[in-house]
């Protein structure tokens, strides 16, 4: 009995000290020069959707949720956010070569025709994430007009 | 036994900390030495400028890519998973010393996007569909490649127009027989002699 108390006591003081490692959180103010926006043009209605639900992991600036403060969840959210960046970065999407280009818009479309992305893990915890299949032609749709414009000056 | 308890405590936490770190650390070394190898390709190109296109051979990435292709055609994700491996390891290996600046460039340019379909396709063992999604991408590196540099060998770019909902794709093959690697044996003989590649 008086073992349960300590492990838990022990689990307790565990939590709290892991509460005092914090992440670095992936917030940018500055406007990124090399960002999809400025290389293509990307429709409001495309914005929005891409904002809503890709930015937070594939862009430099996450919108974070209150659990983020929480340890071990915050750095969970990091490893995926450094690995959704390293996959895939809007905000630095100019600075891909055109073969790169080409290739992630390729990426973009199949991932989304084939509910791939965003995670489920994700959708369950963003609502505006959960896409509507207008909300994919959308995007499919804008994808194949960025391919072309790539494409004719390829 | 407080004290075990709670040394154990802070020596799990500390761990668990430090071994952040050292990913990151591994990963900055990593970067430099890359750096300075690149710095020492640099000076090399210079002096081996002229013989660049008779010394290089990028006969290990071809076949690793087309290991991976008949993994596909026998609908076999984890013997494509392993070839995606040896793939991704074989352009990190390829010599870039003896290239001129021009075929460096093509080289790079092709090499960073191949990696990725690569290592991605070595980390889908069991998803054999997305996999292949990532080897049409793959394929268009690889002829990019080989059209630069030459593959070593006879190949033929085969093509099949019902991939990918109808708008087809097209992959590398060592033999003239068509062995479809996006449809495997549900439609093995889908697909036409595009281009020979000497």
């Amino acid at each position: 009995m008086k073992l349960i108390r300590y492990i838990l006591l022990a689990l307790g003081i565990i939590f709290v000290a892991i509460q005092f490692i914090r992440s670095e959180r992936n917030i940018n103010e500055q406007p990124s020069p090399t960002d999809i926006a400025k290389a293509f043009t990307v429709p409001d209605s495309v914005k929005v959707i891409l904002k809503n639900a890709c930015y937070d992991c594939h862009s430099n600036n996450t919108v974070y949720p209150w659990y983020s403060h929480v340890q071990p969840i915050g750095w969970f959210l990091t490893k995926h956010i450094t690995q959704g960046k390293d996959e895939l970065n809007f905000s630095e999407f100019g600075s891909y070569s055109t073969r790169k280009q080409l290739s992630k818009l390729e990426e973009i479309e199949d991932v989304i025709n084939d509910d791939i992305m965003p995670l489920p893990s994700y959708k369950l915890m963003h609502k505006a994430a959960q896409l509507t299949n207008d909300e994919k032609a959308l995007i499919i749709n804008w994808i194949q007009l960025s391919k072309e414009s790539l494409t004719e000056n390829y | 036994m407080k004290n075990i308890i709670l040394g154990f405590a802070i020596a799990t936490t500390t761990l668990a900390f430090c071994n952040g770190n050292k990913s990151a650390e591994n990963q900055n070394l990593s970067n430099r030495t890359q750096s300075i190898s690149q710095t020492d390709n640099a000076n090399l190109t210079i002096s081996s400028v002229k013989d660049a296109k008779n010394t290089v051979s990028v006969k290990e990435i071809v076949s690793a890519y087309l290991q991976m292709k008949n993994a596909f055609t026998e609908d076999n994700s984890t013997g494509a998973a392993s070839a995606g491996k040896k793939l991704g390891t074989a352009f990190k290996n390829f010599d870039k010393s003896a290239l001129t600046e021009a075929l460096k460039k093509t080289y790079e340019d092709v090499e960073a996007d191949a990696i990725e379909h690569a290592e991605h396709i070595g980390a889908n063992g069991g998803n054999i569909e997305h996999q292949r999604e990532h080897f049409e991408l793959l394929s268009k590196d690889i002829y990019d490649l080989v059209k630069a540099f030459g593959g070593g060998q006879v190949l033929y770019k085969d093509f099949c127009p019902m991939y990918n909902n109808g708008k087809g794709a097209f992959w590398l093959s060592e033999t003239k027989e068509i062995q479809n690697p996006y449809f495997g044996k549900e439609m093995l003989n889908c697909g036409t002699i595009t281009e020979e590649l000497k």
